[in-house]
């Protein structure tokens, strides 16, 4: 690990002043440090922003509901409003990693987390996404990647939490500059879409404050596949929202996590479901219109039957909790 | 001759382990946890290329870094490397950042040149060569018994499969490492290892001192699978950094170098042809298989050393039989030694055709194993386990399990040799009853000591924690390396030797008839002023070798994501006597998650660009966990006449194949690779269309 300095930040512009363009936002630390003890990011100082007011908070409200940056995926997890109004939020914390790293990671860290493809994290491979010149990725083992990329680098989204807050609409308060700036889930992905180095589309000195989550009715489910019982990544995730009414769903959303760089949506797939009655057929064709584009990898193409699956289970599960 | 005693209090009893509360509060300490006056961080640099010629190493910039004390090479002059991370030189410091510096500062000129890291590739007669003067496949081992041919013609029904088997890192908790501290009056050595003795050996014969002034020190120990024998290359290297800094070196490898190049399990590659009668009989049996050993294919290796070859057809007999096998070099770290060496990937190929045969047949699949199985003690064992699991109701027609998530059930047999013999012990009784038990045996974590604590309890009619275990010395009676499920068979018998000369020589000395129990206080007192002290060793007639196991497997699969969940292991296991039921239990525990591992999770992953293995950690060379372990109901047979025998390898050994057939018998398609990952399982279901690898 390199030297680096160390502050603790009492308020956002303080923070944004001791990180400048080079210093890094520590909060869990569970990826950032992984990070740095790998030589993969090399940060001139951390800034700890644990202490900053208001940031670890849950704030639920009638119209909506702010989520500080800083509180943990386990807080999430347990806090009983959110599992009663966006259970599909509380199914995605329950599934991160371990109850240990639960305890450590928080929200903001979790969407701001970088790829987990393994040669990006190896510490003697340079690939495209650290700045050199090829994605081993596409010629090498792959049976982890994209189904779905804006760019060469098929590194997918793996934050659990990305794909059940995109699910319900929710925004993420970025404080840039001397603006808060509010951005869509889509927009926090959309560079990671485009451009094959990007994690996200924060620049640096970006500091996440809160997620926003509207309140719409409805409800939300989430479910993931991976291949051991617990403690594992998910293969695919799916996150599900919308409103069930005798048994109609109006304002479904269909989101596919560790598919694509970006929390993967096909408006199409939304489109199909409006007032429609929602049964194993109406989710199968939604699971045919969400993965119309998949472009499998020599190794995943495994990953289309088992979003396929996942999408209509948790259609089928949203249906059952309204 | 020698006899166990009648009456067994300790042995064979649920006494917890001796030093339970040591572990359970850190007080124990490990290799890790030793922390001699001065001492240093110790750090390896590996190679960076999966094969290279190195031109020089220079350490000079390493040397002049704050905090830096000492800077190795690993062998002086141009070499060659042949794997990525082999080691290259080592640097110890006050501080890990210091070394972790150090090891960037230093500077390798290395000429790269081509690699192999996959078998089938490797084997291509144009594939780069690992040994420059030998080809990377090695001749095959051939082994031909009657008319394989002709039996087959004759035989009413033939079989015909492909196996594959990965390579498996043995990931001991405790990774490889050794504190070394070499002083003017000779070298002492905190080992992680399997063999005090064989640390000694090593370290003597690498740095050339006599082994007179080598003590090697391994109290706690946290498991090493088979791999952690000798001092390894970071051991020999840790104790050249001692002498430099004239200071003890703490040189523990980290996740990522137990990855590159500590041993590992062979994998393979078996295409298998069975035939049989009509009523179910084996005839004929052919197998072609591959695997690799890493850089050490060939000879060398072979055996239990970590060849890739394994005994086949396993254990039936079958009169007819065309073997030929043969190990592959590729660019990756030597295999070594593991847990049940061969058996496993033996058992998973054979245990799997076995069940083919018998679905094609319409037999059930336990049903085929009580007629071929050779073993009395195995059909013995598989009536009673298919009784306990429930066989007959659970099993039916492959794939005809209703819904999306399908159950099915499936069997398989193991045998393992252990045995062990050649230990000594010795026993001081001192005049106010105290009493120590000294042997130069050392505890992976299987209960060693407890057992010994047992043994002598029973042996003297006195509590296990009257009896302080002294272990892990090379400064005590010497006893074997702890492998091949000897450990118990070895140590056993001359603890319950120097036991029964002690309490002769106690009742000689003091003239009372029976020392034991009540008498002992009083005994011991009359020994006046100076304790006794006695000398045993192995005895014939108290141990034995040769065991045998089944296991039973209930899983659910997914058959919309793949996903396997073993529900059930049923384990009938025939150990001889049991001394210690807890940690034979706790072996039996282990050995199955190991083998669940091996079955659903673990694997090696090479990447043929860099020839780097891309899983070095926990994240992505996934071990079976607690939410993956199933429901175990396990069976010891109590056989105390036979003696003790090891049995920490055969209840590792048949976990993949019964869970293998279970997974085809509930999808009715065979995954014929291991680890069976939902990936597998969808294109065997010929739901991934589009994956082509
Ligand atoms: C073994 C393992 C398994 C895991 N499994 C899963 C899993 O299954 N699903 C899943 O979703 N995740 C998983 N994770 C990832 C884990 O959830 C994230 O590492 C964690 O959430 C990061 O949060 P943190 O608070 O520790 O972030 P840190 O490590 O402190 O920070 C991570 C990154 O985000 C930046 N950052 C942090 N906070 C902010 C902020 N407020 N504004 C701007 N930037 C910020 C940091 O500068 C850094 O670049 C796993 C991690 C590990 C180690
Ligand atoms: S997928 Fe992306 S992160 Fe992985 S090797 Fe390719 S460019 Fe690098």
């Amino acid at each position: 690990m390199k030297p680096f300095q160390y502050a603790t930040a009492l308020s956002p512009a303080g923070a944004r002043e001791l990180a400048g363009e080079d210093g890094a936002y520590l909060a869990g630390g569970n990826d950032l440090l992984a990070l740095m003890k790998e030589y993969l990011v090399e940060p001139r100082i951390l800034v700890n922003i644990k202490s900053l007011p208001g940031l670890n908070r849950v704030k639920p409200g009638a119209k909506v509901w702010t989520l500080g940056a800083g509180v943990t995926v386990a807080e999430l997890e347990d806090h009983e409003g959110v599992k009663k109004v966006f259970p599909g939020l509380q199914q995605a914390a329950a599934e991160v990693g371990s109850r240990q790293i639960r305890n450590v990671a928080t929200l903001g860290g979790n969407l701001a987390q970088h790829s987990r493809c393994w040669y990006y994290r190896h510490r003697d491979i340079l690939c495209l996404k650290r700045g050199g010149d090829t994605c081993y990725a596409r010629h090498g083992e792959n049976k982890y990647h994209s189904l779905f990329t804006g760019n060469t680098c098929i590194s997918p989204v793996v934050s659990n939490l990305s794909v059940a807050l995109t699910a319900l609409e929710a925004t993420v308060l970025v404080q840039r500059g001397d603006e808060q700036k509010r951005m869509t889930l889509k927009e926090l992905y959309a560079r990671a879409w485009d451009n094959p180095t990007a994690h996200n589309s924060l620049e640096p000195g970006d500091l996440i404050l809160a997620v926003e989550i509207p309140v719409r009715g409805g409800s939300s489910a989430y479910l993931q596949a991976s291949e051991k019982s617990a403690f594992d990544w998910a293969l695919v995730s799916c996150a599900v929202a919308g409103r069930v009414k005798g048994g109609t769903i109006t304002g479904a959303r269909i989101v596919l996590g560790a598919v694509s760089p970006m929390p993967y949506e096909a408006a199409a797939a939304n489109d199909s479901l409006e007032g429609k009655s929602l049964d194993a057929e109406t989710a199968a064709r939604a699971a045919d219109l969400v993965l119309a584009r998949a472009h499998a990898q020599a190794q995943n193409g495994y990953k289309i039957p088992i979003a396929r699956a996942l999408i209509q289970r948790s259609l089928l599960q949203l249906k059952a909790q309204s | 001759m020698p006899g166990w005693p009648e009456k067994r209090v300790y042995i064979g009893s649920h006494t917890r382990r001796i030093d339970a509360p040591a572990k359970v509060t850190g007080a124990a300490k490990y290799t890790s946890d030793v922390q001699p006056e001065g001492w240093l961080y110790g750090m390896i640099l590996r190679s960076k290329w999966a094969k290279a010629k190195i031109t020089k190493i220079d350490l000079d910039k390493a040397l002049k870094l704050p905090g830096i004390k000492a800077a190795v090479l690993a062998r002086e002059g141009e070499r060659t490397v042949r794997y990525y991370g082999e080691e290259l030189a080592a640097v110890a410091g006050s501080t890990k950042q210091a070394c972790l510096d150090a090891l960037r500062a230093i500077e390798v000129e290395a000429t790269e040149l081509p690699f192999v890291v996959r078998e089938d590739e490797a084997m291509g007669d144009s594939a780069p060569r690992v040994w420059e003067d030998s080809p990377n496949a090695a001749a095959p081992h051939v082994n031909e018994k009657g008319e394989v041919d002709k039996a087959f013609a004759e035989c009413a029904t033939v079989v015909e499969g492909s196996f594959s088997t990965p390579v498996q890192i043995h990931h001991p908790l405790e990774t490889h490492g050794n504190t070394v501290s070499w002083a003017d009056d000779g070298i002492t050595c905190w080992a992680s290892t399997q063999g005090i003795t064989s640390v000694a050996e090593g370290l003597a014969d690498n740095l050339n001192v006599p082994q007179s002034r080598i003590r090697v020190l391994s109290e706690f120990m946290g498991g090493g699978f088979g791999s952690k024998f000798g001092p390894g290359v970071e051991g020999g290297l840790a104790a050249r950094l001692s002498r430099q800094a004239k200071a003890p070196v703490k040189l523990m490898l980290t996740r990522f170098d137990q990855s590159l190049a500590v041993g590992n399990r062979p994998s393979s590659f078996q295409k298998i042809k069975l035939g049989a009668t009509a009523d179910g009989i084996l005839r004929a049996f052919e197998l072609e298989s591959y695997g690799t050993a890493g850089i050490g294919a060939g000879g060398s290796t072979a055996g239990g050393g970590g060849g890739a070859g394994f005994p086949a057809p396993y254990i039936y007999t079958v009169p007819n039989i065309r073997v030929k096998q043969s190990s592959v070099a590729v660019n990756a770290g030597s295999a070594r030694a593991f847990r049940a060496p061969g058996h496993p990937p033996a058992s998973f190929g054979m245990e799997s055709i076995m069940d083919d045969l018998a679905v094609k047949l319409g037999m059930d699949p336990v049903e085929i194993r009580l007629k071929n199985d050779p073993s009395e003690v195995r059909r013995k064992e598989y009536r009673l386990a298919a009784e306990r699991f429930g066989w007959k109701e659970k099993y039916k027609t492959p794939g005809s399990s209703p819904g999306p998530v399908k159950t099915g059930v499936g069997c398989a047999g193991a045998t393992w040799g252990g045995g062990g013999r050649g230990t000594q012990a010795e026993a001081q009784i001192n005049p106010d009853g105290s009493i120590e038990i000294r042997c130069g045996t050392q505890d992976l974590g299987t209960g060693t000591k407890t057992l010994i604590a047992l043994i002598g309890a029973d042996m003297l009619g006195l509590k296990p924690e009257q009896i302080l275990v002294r272990i892990g010395d090379t400064r005590y009676p010497p006893s074997g390396g702890s492998g091949g499920s000897t450990t118990a068979a070895s140590v056993s018998p001359a603890i319950h030797n120097v036991c029964t000369r002690a309490l002769e020589e106690l009742q000689k000395q003091t003239g009372i008839a029976d020392a034991r129990g009540e008498n002992w206080m009083a005994a011991c007192k009359k020994l006046g002023l100076n304790p006794l002290v006695v000398h045993g060793a192995w005895q014939e007639g108290l141990s034995s070798s040769g065991a045998g196991g089944v296991q039973f497997a209930e899983v659910e699969v997914d058959t919309d994501t793949g996903f396997v969940k073993v529900r059930k292991i049923t384990c009938v296991q025939d150990g001889g006597l049991i001394v210690s039921q807890l940690t034979a239990e706790s072996q039996v525990h282990g050995g199955i998650l190991m083998g669940i591992g091996y079955a659903l999770y673990e694997e090696r992953i090479m990447d043929r660009q860099t020839g780097f293995v891309l899983n070095p950690n926990f994240e992505t060379y996934k071990l079976a966990g607690l939410a993956d372990a199933p429901e175990i109901d396990l069976v010891l047979l109590d056989m105390p006449e036979r003696g003790v025998i090891g049995i920490g390898e055969p209840v590792t050994i048949p976990t993949a194949g019964a869970i293998a057939n279970a997974v085809a018998n509930a999808i009715g398609v065979r995954v014929g690779s291991l680890p069976i990952t939902p990936q597998k399982v969808l294109a065997a279901l010929g739901k991934d269309k589009l994956t082509t690898a």
